[in-house]
């Protein structure tokens, strides 16, 4: 036996990374080298380029605005970049208890909290590489209009928001369930029902109802606040009520991950609250 | 491997696992009930039962994936209120354990080590010389998913092996393995334990593995104990309770079984009770408990080499861990 090792009780402060540094990086080469997040993104670029040949086509026919196309063009990068960083957390946890590689990871002594924030980062990571894919389009659907760049900055700072809000909502459920199949559907359900209020009749969105179902879907606050702010041109001090509901559900769902559910995360998914009474707060944590 | 100075303290005779009144439920069904044992540095406890016995559950109390619903246990002298203290002395393959596909033997094995907390280097370097240990550096660096499932449950070991843990444990390491690859597999178990000082805890319904390479043994079904201590000792109270027969089973060339078993009936003190195609011969010895019981055995046997019959095989029934096994989960069940 040729190996030598020190005594585990004395490796601990010794790493010159950080746990989730390396957790993200081991995700990274899973999902990029694995292929995944490249077939995703394959995915994204067709969706988007129909959009973009669509929108074209309005153009050529003078139907649609060059301003609302940017509009368009940015909501759709936003809406099909989010999905990817959803369906990637969402398998994250449940897809590993499935496979069998959770428990080893579990069994090391790293902290449940740094292992969520390397998944979730790594479950980030085609978000600006989709949203930089999409800019050529909506460069070249502007035609030279001013809104442009105003425009790409807020579509980053809102696409990033709600994917992180996205990503979390799916982390959150890959935690709690054993199947992939189903935090995959779970997921998608969301997806939907994100996507549902902006598909309502005009009549529905007018009623109270339909405004509340407006006013907390982070995906709609978005999309109002891009027509209003680039379309309508009303100036940003007056859209900002239109982000409560982004910024809110964000800080929500990472809110419930890293303070919640990250610590509590075992290798069966178990109802919230059956924790080791011992080490609540203190071990595993973080 | 010895005490470090920021470890807990310990000398070599103090146990280095010990489990006190563990129990643990999954609602109202009992997987474990007041489990306490303890292991030695450098020794190897099988953990025996059939399926559904508790063995995994025991497992995943003791390396703190699950938690207890009673009792307590000690690592290396870390208490299981501290279960991330527990991680770093711990070494362990699950059973069934996944392995990620993109991945290359060293590249799996240096990501553990950086999260054991060694630096890249070293955790490279570890990697290599585990690699080495578990034979295979040659394939160090192609992806696990070329692997075929010997090697996975190799490098599984290696894995286990990251921290250099003073407590390993092993659920079913040999499940799926070829003959020739269980029997690689155990004689680097018995060297980890020697080498490294290490306790290892084993986990197997193959009983003749158990027997072979383990120390002590725990017998476990429906999640309690039914029989725990060296495996002599566990052997001898079978010879003891042996249930009244004093039974063995020879081997001889199937030409010459009618020959054997008229020679054993000629006798007054022996009774051919089966015979089988492949020459094993049942008998049934008249000494059950008395001072003659071995010397019974032997003139049998002296009896048939007399008589140019060649023995191929001999066996004392009850005098195995299987018919131990057998005869005290019965018990239990009963």
């Amino acid at each position: 036996m040729t190996a030598s090792v020190r005594p585990g009780s004395d490796l601990a402060d010794r790493s010159d990374r950080p746990v989730w540094w390396l957790v993200f990086r081991q995700e990274l080469d899973d999902l990029w080298i694995g292929g995944k997040a490249l077939n995703l993104l394959i995915l994204f670029a067709v969706l988007v380029s129909i959009t973009a040949f669509l929108l074209a086509t309005n153009s050529e026919l003078s139907l649609t605005p060059p301003r609302l196309m940017i509009v368009v063009m940015i909501q759709s990068a936003i809406t099909f970049g989010l999905f990817i960083g959803l369906v990637i957390s969402a398998e994250s946890f449940s897809g590993e208890r499935e496979r069998a590689t959770l428990e080893p990871l579990l069994l090391a002594p790293a902290g449940r909290r740094q292992i969520a924030i390397g998944k979730f980062l790594a479950a980030l990571s085609p978000w600006p590489i989709a949203y930089l894919y999409s800019l050529p389009f909506v460069v070249t659907l502007a035609q030279g209009d001013l809104a442009l760049v105003p425009a790409l900055a807020w579509g980053a700072v809102l696409g990033t928001l709600t994917t992180v809000a996205f990503t979390g909502l799916g982390l959150l459920v890959s935690i709690w369930s054993n199947s992939s199949r189903i935090s995959l559907f779970v997921g998608l359900l969301i997806y939907i029902l994100a996507l549902l209020p902006a598909q309502l009749p005009g009549e529905f969105q007018a009623t109270t109802t339909g405004a509340i179902l407006q006013a907390i879907d982070p995906l709609e606050a978005v999309r109002q606040f891009m027509v209003s702010g680039f379309v309508d041109v009303l100036p940003v001090g007056e859209l900002w009520p239109l982000l409560y509901a982004p910024i809110g559900v964000t800080v929500l769902i990472l809110g419930a991950i890293f303070l919640y559910a990250a610590p509590r995360l075992r290798l069966e998914a178990e109802t919230p609250g059956l924790t080791w009474p011992m080490s609540r707060g203190r071990e595993g944590v973080g | 491997m010895g005490p470090d100075s920021s470890g807990p303290v310990s000398t070599p005779s103090d146990p280095i696992l010990v489990a006190h009144d563990l129990s643990r439920s999954y609602g109202s069904r009992r997987a474990l009930r007041s489990l306490s044992f303890s292991l030695r540095r450098g020794r190897v406890l099988g953990f025996l039962g059939p399926n559904g016995a508790g063995k995994t559950t025991a497992i995943r109390v003791l390396t703190t994936v699950l938690e207890p619903t009673s009792g307590s246990f000690e690592v290396a002298g870390v208490g299981s209120d501290h279960p991330d203290r527990i991680r770093r002395y711990i070494g362990v393959l699950p059973e069934g354990l996944g392995f990620p596909r993109h991945t290359s033997g060293v590249d799996y094995l240096g990501y553990f080590g950086q999260l054991y907390g060694r630096r890249r280097a070293d955790a490279r370097q570890t990697a290599l010389d585990l690699l080495d240990i578990v034979g295979l550096r040659a394939r160090a660096d192609s992806l696990i998913e070329t692997y075929s499932h010997g090697m996975r449950q190799r490098l599984g070991i290696a894995r286990a092996l990251v921290n250099d843990p003073r407590v390993v444990f092993l659920d079913e390491p040999t499940l799926g393995l070829d003959p020739r690859g269980q029997q690689e597999l155990l004689a680097m178990i018995q060297r980890i334990a020697r080498e490294r000082d290490a306790g290892v805890v084993l986990s197997s319904h193959l009983l003749s593995e158990i027997e072979g390479i383990c120390d002590d043994v725990v017998i476990m079904n429906a999640g309690q104990i039914v029989a725990k201590g060296t495996v002599a000792e566990i052997l001898g109270r079978a010879s003891v309770d042996g249930g009244g027969h004093n039974t063995i089973r020879v081997r001889v060339p199937t030409p010459s079984i009618d020959t054997a078993a008229a020679l054993v009936d000629g006798t007054d003190r022996a009774r051919t009770t089966d015979r089988d195609p492949n020459g094993w011969l049942t008998v049934d010895l008249a000494d059950v408990d008395g001072s003659a019981r071995d010397t019974d055995r032997n003139h049998l046997l002296d009896a048939l080499i007399r008589a140019d019959i060649p023995i191929l095989g001999f066996e004392v029934a009850g005098g195995r861990l299987q018919d131990v096994f057998l005869q005290l989960t019965a018990e239990a069940i009963e």
